[in-house]
């Protein structure tokens, strides 16, 4: 019985804390410290890396508290679900009292039977004191007792800048979360000519055209390809660039980056049997014995051998071009070797060669439908904190004392101390004249 | 053009360290003629710098925002003009005292770079770059201030003892709302420095948010300042806890301007 009365009370109670300021704190300071770890540990490594670079019992910590993904470890998103709700309830909760609020801070009802925060006796003209203030013309109105009074409110759609700035925080973190479980994302790479399929949305990218421009000391100014998506019985055609992405088809289309591609010449009997552009890290199996193959390790435009570093490539300019090549054979590494201009590379009746190196592109592709709602959060946020801190509301008003007088009064919570300041200022001056 | 601004950045040196001078002379000998000169030097030095800043970016053909040089100097900058801005606003050259030595810190640190100009990488190519780093300036300026009213209001009750001191540090609750002031205008152009850096990078990379250790930093950075609003907000914490915010605040500022970039891997490495 007596359960029975004290649980709802205690469900009250623990419901207003979850809406509360002070668990708003103890979130967000949660929340700091959750992104700290987060980049502080090396994120995305093996238990053996860690153990390595910390001890065992630290990589198991960390493998066991999933502090190597630690953005989405379960821990991480129930805190931010934490903090969706706490906005939300708190939202909820005062929105009434807001409206409420925002309605009664335009009427001089309230205020004129108040103290204010600010007061001064004998103004002789209220009026001044109000321009200085920079109050809009203030109402003629009566007190409560009859004595005539003069009111004046400003700037209160500041007292939403709060609630604005949490409803936009709610839509961002909202917008991302969707966007994360709901995002795909695909690459394709190749040289111009190519023409493959974007992964399984039924679309294929053909890329017609890819140029890399350089400035005269041989540095990148930009990499732009030329593409075009078919599918829907339908094709468009786009340019992209570095910082210029298109969309097609609701997706949106990156040029991510760039890597060397080369023409492989294969020889049979010293008779032409197959020749192929693959790019480096991709394999070739030889047409008529595809146990046979051939992988492309790396390309050197420049090629030069730095003691301590290794194979390199000196510049980006094709002075002295290298492959490094791997054959295998029913998946045994047969060799590895690096060959230069016009050297071959001879495997029984086989006759291998690489020529025409070129850059391939790689683009990304990507959809994320909540993308703008995530911008669309992030700009009311901004619009909130705009509100909340350079839209301070303010109210003066004045009433006539039986000497001819007036009392002028004044109210502005976010002003403190620099308002108080003002107001002397201004009701200083408003004596004078 | 470089060879001018090198000549400025000189100038704008001297200028910063005699401001710096002036503001210590200020609270040695009380006279509120110096503090005036003070104010004077500093402003010079600002207009100076401004200068040096456009020459640089005349020289090299972009916004002068991408290195480390460039970015000290303009952290420089702006924290020498939002606390030129509220030394003369709340009529605080107290405030210069002890914003003067952080700015002539962050500007020798500028010096010790290297000024080379180089050519900059696609991605960083980019308008929504100039606004970013723009905006992390102010920001980063408002929060050096706030910085500096965190130490002066928890040193506030040692040096009341003096009398000149009283006179010339507002009260707590003005100090607070001055503080308050600067965490709002930094936590402000903060935000909008990270939404800026979310479209660049969703441009350039497709992706707007990767948690990137300077992403999750300047976010780190940002939920403190939003706690600080809170703990503000919440009776008898306004003060002291909330200057102790704005201390560690800065604290979290200057992690992820130059900790990050040097103990932490990530795309923003270059910058
Ligand atoms: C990321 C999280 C948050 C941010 C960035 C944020 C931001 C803000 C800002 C900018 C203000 C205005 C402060 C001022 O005017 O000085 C504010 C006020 C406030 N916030 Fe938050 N907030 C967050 C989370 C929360 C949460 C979760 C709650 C839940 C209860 C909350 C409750 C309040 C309250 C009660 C106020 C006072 C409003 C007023 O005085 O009118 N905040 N918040």
């Amino acid at each position: 019985m007596r359960g029975g009365v004290a649980s709802p009370h205690r469900f009250k109670r623990i419901y207003k804390f979850i809406g509360s300021m002070r668990f708003a704190i103890i979130l967000l300071v949660a929340l700091a410290l959750a992104c700290s770890i987060g980049s502080l540990v090396t994120q995305g490594q093996t238990y053996d890396w860690y153990a390595q670079r910390y001890s065992e019992r630290a990589a198991a910590l960390i493998v066991a508290l999933r502090l190597d993904d630690a953005f989405h470890s379960a821990w991480f998103i129930i805190i931010t679900a934490f903090l969706c709700l706490n906005l939300t309830l708190c939202n909820l909760t005062r929105l009434p009292r807001l409206i409420g609020r925002t309605r009664a801070e335009g009427r001089p009802e309230g205020a004129l039977e108040s103290a204010g925060d600010v007061s001064r006796e004998g103004v002789a003209d209220p009026k001044a004191a109000f321009t200085r203030l920079r109050m809009p013309g203030p109402v003629a109105c009566k007190t409560a007792d009859g004595r005539e009074a003069l009111f004046a409110s400003k700037h209160r759609a500041g007292l939403w800048g709060a609630w604005v700035c949490h409803l936009g925080i709610l839509l961002l973190i909202l917008g991302f979360g969707l966007g994360q479980m709901t995002q795909a994302q695909y690459t394709v790479y190749g040289v111009p000519g190519d023409e493959k399929p974007i992964g399984d949305t039924g679309y294929t990218l053909k890329i017609e055209d890819f140029a890399v421009e350089r400035r005269d000391d041989d540095s990148v100014a930009q990499y732009t390809a030329q593409i075009s998506v078919s599918g829907d019985d339908a094709r468009r055609d786009a340019e992209i660039s570095v910082n210029n992405p298109a969309r097609l088809f609701g997706m949106k289309f990156y040029q991510n980056s760039v890597g060397w591609a080369t023409r492989v010449n294969v020889l049979e009997n010293g008779k032409p049997l197959q020749s192929a552009v693959i790019c480096a890290g991709e394999f070739l199996p030889v047409e008529d014995k595809p146990e046979l193959v051939v992988y492309l390790n790396a390309f050197y435009p420049d090629y030069a051998m730095v003691p301590g570093v290794g194979p390199s490539s000196a510049s980006e300019k094709l002075n002295n071009p290298a492959w490094l090549y791997s054959v295998y054979y029913q998946g045994q590494l047969l060799g590895m070797n690096a060959l230069m201009a016009g050297e071959e590379l001879t495997i029984d009746a086989y006759t291998v060669t690489f020529t025409d190196p070129q850059n391939y592109t790689l683009i990304q592709i990507k959809r994320d439908r909540f993308t703008w709602l995530a911008l669309a959060g992030g700009l009311i946020t901004m619009l909130g904190l705009l509100l909340a801190f350079y839209i301070q509301p303010a109210k003066i008003w004045a009433i006539r004392e039986p000497d001819g007088r007036w009392t002028l009064r004044g109210a502005c919570k976010k002003g403190g101390a620099i308002f108080k300041e003002q107001f002397d200022r201004a009701c200083g001056l408003g004596n004078e004249e | 053009m470089l060879q001018v601004e090198n000549t400025l950045f000189t100038l704008v040196m001297l200028l910063y360290f005699a401001a710096m001078a002036l503001y210590f002379a200020f609270i040695a000998v009380k006279k509120d003629g110096v503090a005036r000169v003070a104010v004077g030097l500093q402003a010079a030095g600002l207009l100076l710098h401004t200068a040096a800043l456009v020459c640089r970016g005349v020289g090299a053909g972009r916004l002068p925002l991408t290195n480390q040089y460039e970015f000290a100097t303009s952290f420089a900058w702006g924290l020498c003009l939002v606390s030129l801005a509220f030394v003369i606003r709340f009529r605080f050259p107290v405030l210069g005292a002890f914003a003067s030595p952080v700015t002539f810190l962050i500007i020798g640190y500028a010096a010790m770079q290297s000024k080379e100009v180089k050519n900059l990488m696609p991605a960083l190519r980019s308008n929504w770059l100039g606004f970013h780093v723009s905006t992390a300036i102010i920001a980063y300026g408002a929060f050096g201030v706030s910085f500096v009213l965190g130490v002066i209001f928890l040193l506030r009750d040692r040096m009341r003892a003096r009398g000149f001191m009283d006179q010339h540090i507002p009260g707590r609750e003005k100090l607070d709302v001055i503080a308050y002031r600067s965490v709002s205008l930094g936590l402000l152009f903060l935000t909008f420095t990270i939404i800026t850096g979310a479209i660049w990078a969703e441009r350039a990379w497709g992706s707007y948010w990767s948690w990137d250790p300077k992403e999750t930093w300047s976010l780190v950075t940002w939920i403190i300042y939003s706690a600080y609003l809170h703990l503000r907000i919440r009776r008898g914490w306004q003060g002291r806890a909330a200057a102790i915010f704005a201390v560690i605040g800065f604290v979290c500022v200057v992690f992820t301007y130059i900790g990050v970039n040097t103990l932490l891997p990530g795309v923003h490495s270059y910058a």
